[in-house]
């Protein structure tokens, strides 16, 4: 048998990537054939598609870590640098959409009334349901560092609690502004105010979607044992993750909620 | 006598690399680690640490083989009645292990055997089956309308 004299990680052959791409190109045209020929089901393909590449790949990266070893204490520098670096890039494009926000904000053109909010708009509320929301995602940034603690003390059922308070969380958020976005006075279709509004907050909910999901996997592989005290890069990951979706929901509250209103 | 990190790798005991005779540094119990400054050109003294990570690089994380625990430092209630209460199922991990590093020369992605061949052979039906429909959704897509 084979054996390997360096620590990192050769992978075996794998048809995600090819998936993936392909996923990507029936999204794209499924998106173009949908506006001009009504029809979905070049869409509903693509999104099939990415659901089973992103189940399959992520799989196979529990495989080689948990159950073959692979994940070397330089291999799993190697993610750390890589998921540092993917949030980053989500900074990055929460950023655009702050810029978009602020250049119409600062100044409001006469279209707008001079003024922002513009006329016409009725802003929600920035001290009942979003303040609510700000408490909840804080709560859920201190349940996630209990259950890291718990993690690296070998503090089983506690760890797993702590993981589940913090998707409760996180799902509590999610239906508290949808509920909002039901009950709101203005759409996105209302100018300038609408279209940051939503665009920025619904990018914001599709990631704390993602980041609960990220959270969720983890609370599997935490009941099947798949983490130990000393080794649980997922973990970390999907912490840095939810972290990060935390700060940006400030940034959201103080600029568009509280300052924009 | 030690270093100051507690081992003694760097004590040798005939004496230090620059003279035998004694000299204040070993009698003290302290080795000196000269380095190079190639700025000034000169010798200087440093620290022990420093003769570890010349380059100042400290390891991210620690190279040292993890100890496994998978559940309380403490001996387990599972532990002690022979697979007695376990909280939300048995520690199934080292079956998997064994499952996993046969030396059956398939790819992770079929690993499992007939489950993922048959999640494999959907997704690539999907694919193949998907860039088809979408070349000729594309094509049609590009043909000119009828002008009346």
């Amino acid at each position: 048998m084979a054996h390997q004299a360096h620590a990192y990680h050769m992978v075996d052959p794998s048809p995600w990537p090819l998936t993936g791409a392909t996923a990507a190109l029936l999204m794209t045209s499924g998106l173009a054939i949908w506006f001009h020929f009504h029809s979905l089901l070049l869409l509903y393909l693509g999104l099939t598609l990415l659901l089973l590449t992103m189940i399959q790949w992520w799989r196979d990266i529990i495989r080689e870590g948990t159950f073959q070893g692979h994940h070397t204490p330089p291999v799993q520098k190697g993610l750390r640098y890589g998921m540092i670096l993917f949030i980053t890039s989500e900074v990055f494009f929460f950023l655009g959409f702050f810029w978009a926000f602020y250049h119409s904000s600062l100044a409001p053109t006469p279209e707008l009334g001079g003024c922002w909010p513009p006329t016409g708009i009725n802003p929600l509320d920035p001290f009942k349901v979003p303040l609510l929301n700000t408490a909840v995602l804080l709560a859920s940034g201190v349940t996630v560092t209990w259950a890291h603690h718990s993690l690296m003390e070998g503090n089983r059922k506690e760890a797993i609690q702590a993981l589940t308070l913090t998707i409760i969380l996180g799902v509590y958020f999610t239906s508290l502004q949808a509920m909002e976005y039901y009950e709101a006075p203005f759409t996105i279709a209302d100018g300038v105010y609408g279209a940051t509004f939503y665009v920025a907050t619904g990018f914001h909910g599709l990631h704390v979607i993602i980041g609960s999901t990220f959270l969720a996997v983890c609370l599997m592989r935490q009941i099947q044992y798949h983490f130990t005290s000393e080794h649980h890069f997922g973990f970390e990951a999907a912490a840095w993750y939810w972290h990060f979706v935390d700060v940006v929901w400030l940034f959201l509250y103080v600029s568009i909620y509280w300052w924009g209103s | 006598m030690t270093s100051a990190s507690g081992d003694r790798t760097w004590m040798d005991p005939r004496g230090c690399l620059f003279c035998r005779s004694s000299c204040p540094e070993r009698d003290e119990g302290r080795i000196m680690f000269y380095k190079f400054n190639g700025f000034t050109q000169r010798l200087s003294g440093g620290a022990g640490p420093a003769a570890y990570c010349p380059q100042g690089l400290k390891p991210l994380v620690s190279t040292e083989p993890p100890t496994m625990i998978f559940d309380t430092p403490t001996k387990s209630v599972s532990e002690l009645e022979g697979g007695g209460v376990h909280f939300l199922g048995r520690n199934k991990v080292p079956d998997f292990q064994q499952i996993f590093q046969k030396p059956d020369g398939l790819p992770v992605h079929l690993k499992r055997g007939v489950p993922d061949r048959l999640l494999y052979r959907t997704t690539m039906a999907l694919t193949i089956g998907g860039v088809i429909y979408c070349l000729v959704a594309l094509f049609l897509a590009a043909q000119p309308k009828k002008q009346n």
